[in-house]
């Protein structure tokens, strides 16, 4: 035993275990979580987009006071200048565009409780790729990429009130839940994602459009509900086209009557069924698929009656095939549209017989599966 | 010093009649809230349930007499031994040897009667029911892979062709679809920390740990909803990782699990492998 050093035996110990965690540290393992040493304190304030004239307009009738109207603005175009400092109207690249002003606190303030309840999910750094969010379909947001499918809003981004909505009303079917944090750290966390837009982009970007929630119009159906069905029906298969993606309630001979097609007319394979459609929702650079909803099996995310059904076609939902309709068609027939579906979710949603009765009947008597 | 001198010990309660009140009421409030379907169990969904009733009835029962034999016990000598005119407290610090002996003859009667006997019935159900995994092979069992995470769960079933990871695998988000009358068999595992699958109904609840994957079964005897709950506190949000569990009458659910398949398999993205989870099914 006099042979050896036990100095040197620890040495050699300790380099072994510096070698292992070397060794380690090479490994990539995508799975990996993020830095755990992670800054709960943001140094620096943001200058975020904020929505247009309108929605000023909007906040001085509610806040007497605090906005006031000035024709010098803008270059001379008017606008509306914040008292309390928060809002500004300021011109960048020749683009005259409101802002409003994210303090280093109230970052520090949102991102403590992004950590907290968000993270999991939306991953530390809001790429949307938390622990607890892989291997999910559909994917968490990454606020790096400033699409939302659920903000109801036809705008390129949603105003605070509008994400505001979907984070204390959550996705239905999802691990989205409904949050019931106070609207003080609810705002404050929606400040800190917007402020995760990328340079020049997102609520970054002098260029984007900030909008609120689509106004919900008068339904013009509310007497004559059987008649809004049949209408949406007609613009479903019809004008709308809705069947490319989402499945066909008819069968192919009710669909060529409908579109006034010749005899003969073919249309897509398993019409019954929805198609697989492209996304720009991306995980670790990859764009995922979405399925556009079965309203009679799938759940709807943002709500089932008509006025959210009318909201949801009308803005259509960001970053997916579902275009905006407000505008493509009229008010009148997106009512009916939303009624249509609303009937379809009511009458066969969760109720096995009375879907397989329905769903059965368009397979057995066209050609489509 | 004042405090403590006003404070004499008093013996009138004891004496009251109304002593019986807060014990009735105590033990009339306790079956009374057994029996509503929101604060009790229910009746059982699942054919082992009823163990978890007669386990629950027999503690209850046994603990209950126990209760009174003590409250009993400790009451007597007090009234019989207390200062009280012509008669001088007394006490008794229970060194003799025979008090030795009636104080383990005692132990060890109540340690028979009390957890031996409990200990005996629910290794047996735990043995007989719990633990009696079914067989992965049998064609009944329904076999269910459980991904829980912060703060839902995900399920996944193989589909018509019996096969994991495939493009029929029918996948849920909080809600998950059997068959009445068939085992209903888990694997279990976890994202992130640890969470528990609680059928309250059923009878069943299971811990998910990251990690490993456990084991559990049920076989629902009920049509109709029930409830799925998280029973592992797992963060912020744990109250409200819950779930819906649909049991469908056997003719019902072959045609339920048919469309849920077709559609799946129209929803797959073959080279979307992220978003794949499946593992091969533990026995």
């Amino acid at each position: 035993m006099r042979g050896i050093s036990w100095q040197g035996l620890a040495v050699a110990f300790g380099a072994l275990g510096l070698l292992t965690s070397l060794q380690t540290s090479e490994d990539e393992n995508p799975h990996a979580r993020a830095p755990r040493d992670v800054s709960l304190v943001v140094t620096e304030g943001a200058w975020l987009r904020a929505p247009g004239a309108d929605w000023f307009a909007q906040r001085a009738k509610a806040e007497p006071g605090r906005f006031t109207h000035d024709a010098t603005a803008a270059g001379g175009a008017g606008g509306w200048v914040d008292s309390h400092g928060e809002y500004s109207l300021s011109e960048i690249e020749g683009e005259w565009a409101y802002w409003q002003w994210a303090s280093a606190e109230r970052l520090t303030d949102g991102r403590q409780d992004f950590v907290q309840f968000c993270s999991s999910c939306h991953g530390l750094n809001g790429d949307g790729y938390g622990r607890s969010g892989q291997h999910l379909r559909p994917t968490p947001r990454s606020f790096q990429q400033n699409k939302f499918k659920f903000t109801k809003v036809t705008a390129d981004l949603p105003s605070d009130e509008a994400l505001l909505s979907v984070i204390k009303r959550g996705l239905a079917g999802t691990p989205m839940l409904p949050w019931d944090l106070s609207d003080v750290q609810l705002l404050d966390i929606i400040q800190y994602i917007k402020s995760l837009s990328p340079e020049e982009s997102g609520w970054r970007d002098v260029y984007s459009q900030v909008g609120d929630a689509i106004e919900v119009t008068e339904d013009p159906w509310t007497d004559t509900k059987e008649r809004a069905i049949v209408r949406g029906r007609e613009i479903y298969h019809g004008a709308a086209s809705c069947h490319l993606c989402h499945p066909g309630y008819v069968t192919n001979e009710e669909l060529r009557v409908i579109r006034k097609d010749p005899e003969g007319t073919t249309y897509r394979e398993n019409l019954t069924y929805p198609a697989l459609k492209d996304s720009e929702y991306e995980v670790l650079g990859r764009a995922t698929k979405v399925m556009p909803p079965d309203f009679t099996w799938h759940q709807m995310r943002a709500g089932t009656t008509t006025a959210d059904l009318f909201q949801t076609i009308a803005s259509g939902i960001k970053g997916t095939a579902m275009p905006q309709w407000k505008g493509a068609i009229s008010d009148e027939d997106l009512w009916a549209l939303a009624h249509y579906v609303e009937n379809l979710i009511v009458s066969y949603k969760d109720q096995p017989a009375a879907r397989s009765a329905f769903m059965g009947g368009l397979r057995v008597s066209g050609d489509n599966k | 010093m004042s405090m403590l001198s006003t404070f004499t010990p008093s013996f009138a309660l004891l004496r009251s009649r109304w002593l019986g009140c807060p014990l009735a009421l105590m033990l009339t409030s306790t079956w009374a809230l057994a029996q509503d379907k929101r604060w009790g169990p229910g009746e059982p969904a699942s054919d082992y349930g009823y163990r978890f009733g007669e386990l629950f009835w027999l503690i209850t029962t046994l603990v209950s007499v126990a209760f009174a034999l003590v409250v009993v016990l400790l009451i007597v000598p007090m009234l019989r031994d207390r200062a009280r005119p012509g008669h001088r407290a007394s006490f008794d610090h229970g060194k003799s040897l025979h008090d030795k002996r009636l104080t383990a003859v005692i132990s060890i009667i109540t340690f028979i009667v009390l957890d031996a006997w409990v200990l005996v019935i629910a290794m047996k159900d735990l043995r007989e029911a719990y633990w009696a995994i079914p067989a992965a092979k049998d064609p009944q069992t329904y076999k269910v892979e459980v991904l829980a995470q912060q703060w839902a769960w995900s399920f996944r079933a193989a589909g018509v062709d019996g096969e994991f990871g495939t493009p029929d695998d029918i996948l849920t988000t909080n809600e998950l679809v059997v068959p009445k009358d068939r085992p209903v068999s888990f694997n279990l595992t976890s994202k992130d920390v640890i969470h528990s699958l609680f059928l309250p109904e059923m009878r069943m609840k299971k811990d998910l740990n990251p990690g490993a994957i456990n084991l559990a079964w049920f076989k629902p005897v009920v049509e109709g909803e029930f409830s799925i709950l998280c029973a592992e506190l797992c963060g912020f949000a744990h109250y409200q990782m819950f779930g819906k569990l649909r049991v469908l009458e056997q003719g019902q659910f072959n045609e339920w699990e048919a469309e849920a398949s077709q559609l799946a398999s129209t929803a797959f993205d073959a080279d979307d492998t992220e978003g794949h989870w499946a593992w091969d099914w533990q026995e």
